[in-house]
């Protein structure tokens, strides 16, 4: 749906992407996920032909960026939520999406059903006349996010989504990204939130200019790191550390506190074997699990705290 | 381009200008107060010089086409009546009512006027002082030349010429308001960027975010155009003899001056909205657009062959190659890259 090829982008001397290459398919959810000046923004930019790239290309359903007028046919096809809501504050929610859906080519008879549904979706449907300047950042940006979907996009770029939102609002705004990802939608994600990203993404791209890794979350833990079982226990004797170390299929053994921390190939074939061992050499196990990584973890060692 | 397209932009444009008081007031209130303070500033003084130095009636010498004599008109109602060059000699004229008239360049003599009411009308080049008896005749809430000065003609159609060039204003420093809000707002707001997503062409948004400025403004213009002309033709009137509105150079300059100095405004303020992030910042900068106004006053100081009908046109055609020269940068700037890579 989705396809770009050796997407570069230049500004003067700096570099802001570098030789993206990259295949989102449709009905995915797809997190772009990277530090500041990652050229995410840039990516999405230049994906809703809104800026050309220096080099490269990329193509949006059978359409290539910058060409006319597959430029308008893109711009048709997709729904932008930019970092920033970028409402008209004096005007209300359902002038404010009239609009839009006008300019969108949404034929009169559909609009006012569309807007409608809309904000009864997102709540907002009491407040459609009041103007949008007294809202709240997180009712801005369901507003935003209504705007974005108004002509009913077959993919939709989402730059920070839930940026700057109370908890309760980007619970909102999740929520309705979940509903968005059943209708079978294509989302392109941008976010620094990668507890969000983990949660809502088929797939993620990590990038720092340039592309670092992609895949799906799992895929992604599972190519960076061992399965580590952790063995919570009363407590830990050198005879038990002595006994799982001589298991064939335990690598790296450490303690964390009273926790036993093995990696192993196999947890759902070798953890029985591991617990028996345990037991044989006098420990009392309290729990058993698997222990998580997350998207963070592999954030951190695949980009650095920094940009 | 897609016209409907720009007609779309250019009518939430105008639905926002409509919630800004700032903008509100620029487009009421400037033009109505320009349309009526200026008028009410120059003529009313002219007109108070004027009746001031007119002095007692005189005879006047005039070769009347209707003459009455011997006549008796009584109990006689005239409305919007007009009496041009009349004799009345030796008549009576008693009981009788005249109002909404015009009488111009006429005379009573040796006549008798007796419980006459001349009401709200204009009395040009006549005299109406010597009936051989004036009884009970009043003259209320009308207007009486009893003779045309050369000096006060002068003056005052040098004032219609140089008057013109402060609504001349009106279409060069109203968008300047606007454009700032327009485009600066927008820029501020970052409410630019989803309008820059939707499929419509650069053309159709510069053209449809111009137009909204451009109707509000010569809106404004023309109304002030019409508030002024009302004023001044009342007030010039009983100095000329005739309504001197609309006349050859206030046609010219509503209709091709005015709107060429708000697209030169417009385009101009574009480029000033592209540099700047301050509304503020961009009103002060765009205000220097009112520069080729002035010109034009001091070219109407100069003599009146610089504020004829063929210099205001001459004067239309350089500004309109101003206009192509402006809209063309303004164009060049305002499009997708130059405004989410360069503009401030």
């Amino acid at each position: 749906m989705i396809r770009t090829e050796n997407l570069t982008r230049k500004f003067g001397k700096v570099v802001a992407v570098e030789n993206l290459t990259l295949d989102v398919r449709k009905g995915e959810v797809f997190g772009f996920i990277g530090p500041n000046g990652a050229g995410k923004t840039t990516t999405v930019r230049m994906l809703c032909c809104l800026i050309a790239p220096t080099e490269g290309t990329a193509f949006i359903g059978d359409n290539e960026i910058n060409r006319d007028p597959d430029s308008l046919n893109i711009r048709q096809m997709v729904g932008l939520l930019p970092e920033s809501p970028g409402l008209y504050e004096r005007l209300s929610p359902y002038r404010n999406l009239d609009f839009f859906a006008q300019l969108y080519g949404v034929p009169r008879n559909k609009r006012e059903e569309r807007i409608k549904d809309l904000l009864q979706m997102l709540n907002m449907w009491k407040k459609r006349d009041e103007p949008v300047g007294t809202f709240s950042k997180g009712m801005k940006q369901k507003i935003a996010i209504a705007r974005a979907l108004v002509h009913d996009p077959e993919i939709l770029f989402l730059d920070e989504p839930t940026s700057g939102l109370d908890p309760r609002a980007a619970k909102t705004v999740r929520d309705f990204l979940s509903d968005l990802r059943r209708e079978g939608r294509t989302i392109f994600l941008n976010t620094h939130n990668l507890a969000e990203a983990e949660r809502l993404c088929d797939r993620v791209a990590l990038v720092n200019t340039k592309l670092v890794a992609v895949g799906s979350p799992m895929e992604l833990k599972r190519r960076y790191w061992k399965r580590t079982t952790q063995v919570q226990l009363k407590a830990i004797s050198p005879s038990i550390l002595s006994a799982v170390e001589a298991l064939p299929f335990a690598k790296n053994v450490r303690t964390q506190d009273s926790k036993l921390l093995v990696d192993v190939g196999n947890p759902e074939e070798d953890n029985s074997m591991l617990a028996q061992t345990i037991l044989a050499a006098g420990g009392k196990i309290q729990f058993i699990s698997e222990m998580e990584r997350t998207l963070e973890d592999v954030y951190l060692k695949l980009i650095g705290g920094g940009s | 381009m897609r016209l409907n397209k720009a007609w779309i932009v250019a009518r939430k444009d105008m639905a926002e200008f409509k919630t800004n008081k700032y903008i509100l007031f620029t487009i009421v209130f400037m033009p109505m107060i320009m349309g009526v303070l200026i008028p009410l500033g120059y003529f009313l003084p002219i007109q108070l010089f004027a009746t001031e130095d007119s002095g007692p009636p005189r005879e006047i010498t005039l070769t009347p086409v209707t003459v009455y004599t011997n006549d008796e008109l009584t109990n006689g109602t005239y409305y919007n009546a007009n009496f041009t060059n009349m004799m009345v000699s030796n008549s009576i004229i008693e009981s009788s009512y005249i109002f909404d008239s015009t009488i111009i360049s006429t005379v009573v003599n040796n006549s008798i006027s007796r419980n006459v009411t001349f009401y709200n009308c204009v009395v040009t080049k006549s005299n109406l002082y010597n009936p051989a008896l004036l009884e009970d005749t009043v003259v209320a809430n009308s207007v009486i030349i009893r003779d045309e000065d050369p000096e006060v003609v002068l003056i005052t159609l040098q004032m219609l010429s140089f008057i013109l060039f402060f609504y001349m204003m009106i279409p060069a420093v109203t968008p300047t308001f606007i454009a700032s809000y327009s485009f600066v707002g927008e820029k501020n707001n970052r409410s630019l960027e989803p309008l820059l997503a939707t499929p419509t062409t650069d053309l159709e948004l510069f053209v449809g975010k111009t137009l909204a400025i451009f109707i509000v403004t010569m809106v404004a213009t023309w109304v002030a155009y019409i508030v002024s002309a009302a004023i001044v033709n009342i007030l010039a009137f009983p100095l000329l003899g005739y309504y001197p509105l609309p006349n050859g150079l206030w046609v010219v300059g509503f209709i091709m001056l005015a709107p060429i100095f708000c697209i030169l405004s417009i385009a101009a303020n574009i480029l000033i909205s592209s540099k700047v992030t301050d509304v503020r910042a961009s009103q002060q900068i765009g205000g220097l657009v009112v520069l080729p106004v002035l010109l034009f006053v001091f070219l109407t100081f100069a003599g009146p062959a610089f504020s004829s009908v063929w210099m205001m046109i001459i004067y239309s055609i350089i500004f309109l190659v101003a206009d192509v020269w402006l809209i063309y940068f303004s164009t060049k700037i305002f499009n997708r890259e130059e405004i989410l890579t360069k503009w401030k």
